[in-house]
């Protein structure tokens, strides 16, 4: 491996801005780091380089532990957005910097930068100024400096983000020529998805610090792990499902389509569908469809952009209430509106004008694999409801996972005796209080999978605690967990504890073991860097003790069974906990399946 | 690059309010005379006075003047002072930018006020600063004398009051400008492999090479023509703590109007020459 990444983290006045990064990069490979603007991807990339310290984690290049080594030491090639060249040097003088560090003969420097320019398609311009050149040529130059000196790797940071289109894709393809040519290791940052589409073997999104998901761009396009991947890679839309026994359901209208891809796990279970806006079919009835048919519409927006036309269809039936896409000011209200582009060529076999009334079908269904779809306050009347679904946490989270929150009024809630008027899907949501056990045992009995537990005044948690009573709950626990740690700029830390006294002494062995399987298990299946602590005790106490210490905690809680609630766990309840707590819920007839898989 | 006008040309026509008017045009030489007229008025009728004055015995008394000891005592001095006070500024300033425009540290904006501060006092209070700190009477008179070591109405004196003075100059010059350049060469240089000398100076001091020069002319400029502040702690003993400006007074106290307009019109000159310099780096700049 050229460069790898071990659980890299980086703070910035207390909050991690690169949060456990693990990263390898295959020799000679080009690697892009996609993320919006403050995702951490230059601080990684900084990192890398050496010019940024690391708090947590190792940085390896070539197999070397480069962690404490300078970045002169270090010497990767850089090349940086706005070029960074030596102002007063000439062209020539700019690209034999490094080797004249080096001190090496006059001569053989002449050799080498005549090389360079040849790489870079700058024949002749050795004696220029940076001043005279233009935008694109001075960023050629750049990237032939930080060639110079044969680096290990190349890292570049937004290198076209000052240039104007028709010079970033020549300057694109002249990079990934010399990159090809040199198969020198190349790590590229950018917040621009065609440009990643376009240059990358393999890309790896980032977000809040997080690198949520890496592989082949096609790969990520077709199958996403996460929401943010889906809406950031490329337009998406989402939408609520239920996945059946039969397949997946949208609201009344059930869809038998044959290449929806089956989720694992058996049981009826509200689910995240994606689906492209080029897998979208339209037709003038639903009988002319060629693929399955979802909802009736109506064609609101309609723009032509040469290749490709872009429509927005107002969905009807049960449907509309399944998309779940907010909009960036996070109102939760279902647009009900589904982005679709078609070609020409399905142009002219089904013009449709502004306002048509057509049938919607779609060719192909990505179900993400996240255990939290959307989220449901609930409350005994109708003011707590709607104090639960302000609440800025609630909100904060919903529009980061771009899904909705659903009110809900329960008056079973107060005592806790009749059962609720409808199951619960996705995440039940309640707010802390004196009843919070007997609430949480309610809602779990109703068919609750999650419940997020939240006090009234809560900050953005910064510190994540996971635990689970016993190893069934585990797999769970960890999808939670993953799920809910891509949209929070938080650390995770898995707290193992064993009972006191001698026989947990005994014990030690196997907690370690329990933990080192559950950090690898929560990299290799779920995608999320923990750490991980080992404490001895009552659980209950050990966690309160542990919240207590950290600043703005939250928890999450698995369990297999609703009376560990009052039990095992029964002290985090009664003192009315001020940290927000998601507990995760699943009874222990999936565990065996669990455990056949 | 492609044809057509420059960026330069292209901004100076989008700068412009609009095609000029009868009116337009009236205001704008009314304002033009207008700040013509006061500068002659303030500017110019001095400075052809000292020049007057000086020559006005004859070229042969202006080069007189120049033989008598004590004045050439007051420009040596002059000379010493200046020659101290601009290098040590110079690496003073150089170091107070560094810090203050490439790195975060608690009182940062503490260090740029008491930057700031000399230009805010009174140099007349400067100077009695350093007579209150040093002086007979002073915190440290006692222990000087014992020592037998003068500092004020002596040279050392004349040299830290300038120094206090003069010190805001290069600094003032230099953080904006390395705020704006930022710090991405260096950061360049150091993957490169370069050291710290190496970057500060084949990168950074090449950067901020106009700046600097900027900043020493001025700072050269006020040791050598300050006033205020050296006269306090100088003493004025003829010959030995007399700077020319201190010189300049004492000679036209004693009604030697054509000696004193004469060393007046030397610092003139240096002032002249000053912003012919300054202008010629303005240029450079650009």
């Amino acid at each position: 491996m050229s460069i790898t990444l071990d659980q890299v983290t980086k703070r910035y006045q207390g909050s991690p801005v690169v949060n456990d990064v693990s990263l390898e990069v295959g020799e000679g490979e080009f690697y892009v780091l996609l993320g919006p603007s403050g995702s951490g991807k230059s601080t990684l990339l900084r990192a890398i380089a050496g010019l940024t310290g690391v708090d947590h984690g190792r940085i390896a290049l070539h197999g070397n532990d480069v962690t404490h080594v300078s970045a002169r030491q270090r010497g990767v090639g850089l090349v940086f957005q706005n070029y960074a060249l030596f102002r007063h040097m000439t062209v020539g003088e700019n690209i034999e910097f490094a080797l004249k560090v080096r001190r090496m003969k006059a001569a053989e420097r002449r050799e080498r930068r005549k090389e360079l320019l040849r790489l870079v398609a700058l024949e002749g311009m050795d004696d220029r100024l940076p001043t005279q050149l233009s935008g694109g040529q001075q960023q050629r130059v750049a990237v032939a400096r930080a060639l110079a000196h044969k680096p290990p790797v190349l890292l570049l940071d937004e290198p076209f983000g000052a240039l104007d289109a028709k010079i970033r894709e020549e300057l694109r393809r002249t990079i990934r020529q010399v990159q090809r040519e040199l198969k020198i290791t190349t790590v590229l940052v950018t917040h621009d998805q065609e440009e990643a589409f376009a240059m990358a073997d393999r890309i790896g999104v980032m977000n809040l610090g997080r690198l949520l998901e890496s592989g082949k761009p096609d790969e990520l396009y077709a199958r996403p792990a996460t929401r943010f991947v889906a809406t950031f890679l490329g337009a998406a839309n989402l939408l609520l499902a239920r996945q059946t026994e039969q397949g997946i359901r949208f609201g009344a209208a059930p869809v038998n389509a044959r290449r929806v891809e089956k989720l694992e796990g058996g049981r009826e279970q509200e689910v995240v569908a994606v689906l492209r806006p080029e897998e979208v079919e339209l037709a003038p009835t639903r009988d002319n469809l060629r693929t399955n048919f979802i909802a009736n519409g109506i064609v609101e927006e309609l723009v032509f952009t040469g290749a490709l036309e872009r429509m927005r269809v107002r969905m009807a039936d049960g449907a509309a209430n399944a998309h779940i896409v907010t909009q960036a000011n996070g109102s939760s209200a279902p647009a009900a509106l589904l982005d679709v582009t078609r070609t020409q060529h399905e142009q002219r076999l089904f013009p449709v004008t502004l306002g048509q009334s057509v049938a919607i079908g779609v060719r192909r269904i990505h179900v993400l694999p996240t255990p939290l779809s959307s989220y449901t306050a609930y409350g005994s009347d109708q003011a707590s409801c709607e104090r639960l679904s302000q609440h800025p946490l609630l909100v904060e989270l919903a529009s980061r996972m771009k899904t909705r929150i659903i009110k809900r009024e329960e008056t079973p809630l107060v005592a806790c005796d009749a059962p609720a008027s409808a199951p619960v899907s996705g995440v039940a949501v309640i707010a802390a209080g004196p009843k919070t056990a007997d609430q949480l045992q309610w809602l779990l009995q109703n068919g609750a999978g999650e419940v997020l537990v939240l006090p009234a005044h809560s900050a953005s948690p910064q510190r994540v605690l996971i635990h689970w009573a016993d190893d069934s709950a585990r797999r769970s626990t960890l999808a939670v967990a993953a799920s809910l740690l891509r949209h929070v700029a938080a650390e995770a830390v898995y707290v193992g504890i064993l009972p006191e006294g001698s026989s947990g002494e005994s014990q030690r062995p196997f907690g370690v073991r329990t933990l080192l399987d559950a950090r690898s298990e929560a990299q290799a299946v779920h995608g999320l860097e923990m750490r991980t602590e080992l404490r001895f005790g009552a659980a209950a106490d050990e966690l309160q003790r542990q919240l207590h210490d950290s600043q703005d905690p939250m928890l999450i809680l698995g369990v297999s069974d609703p009376a560990q609630l009052r039990g095992t766990f029964g002290a985090l309840f009664t003192s009315g906990a001020s940290y927000p707590m998601m507990i995760v819920y699943r009874p222990s007839k999936d565990n065996s399946e669990g455990a056949a898989e | 690059m492609a044809g057509g006008p420059s960026k330069e040309m292209l901004a100076e026509i989008a700068s412009r309010p609009g095609r000029d008017t009868l009116i337009s045009s009236i205001v704008k030489y009314v304002f033009i005379l207008l700040s013509l007229g006061f500068l002659a008025a303030l500017l110019f009728a001095p400075l052809a006075t000292v020049f007057i004055t000086a020559l006005s015995k004859g070229w042969e008394m202006y080069f007189e003047s120049f033989k008598d000891e004590d004045t050439l005592a007051a420009i040596r001095l002059t000379l010493t002072v200046a020659a101290i006070v601009v290098p040590t500024n110079t690496i003073f300033g150089i170091a107070a930018a560094w810090a203050i425009a490439k790195f975060e540290f608690r009182g940062k904006s503490f260090l740029i006020t008491l930057i700031d501060l000399p230009i805010a006092v009174s140099p007349v209070i400067s100077g009695l600063v350093y007579v209150l700190l040093f002086g007979a009477q002073g915190w440290f008179g006692l222990w000087l004398q014992e020592h037998d070591i003068s500092i004020i109405f002596a040279v050392p004196g004349i040299v830290l009051a300038t120094m206090f003075v003069t010190f805001p100059y290069v600094a003032r010059e230099l953080i904006p400008l390395m705020q704006q350049l930022g710090n991405d060469e260096e950061e360049a240089a150091i993957t490169l492999g370069a050291g710290g000398l190496m970057t500060f100076f084949h990168v950074t001091l090449p950067k901020i090479r106009w700046g600097l020069v900027y900043g020493v002319i001025l700072c050269n400029a006020r040791a050598m023509g300050e006033f205020g502040a050296v006269s306090v702690v100088s003493g004025h003993v003829r010959g030995l703590t007399t700077t020319m400006p201190l010189h300049v007074e004492i000679l036209y106290n004693e009604y030697n109007f054509v000696g004193s307009f004469a060393v007046a019109s030397l610092l003139t000159l240096l002032a002249v020459l000053t912003l012919i310099i300054k202008s010629l780096v303005e240029m450079k700049r650009k």
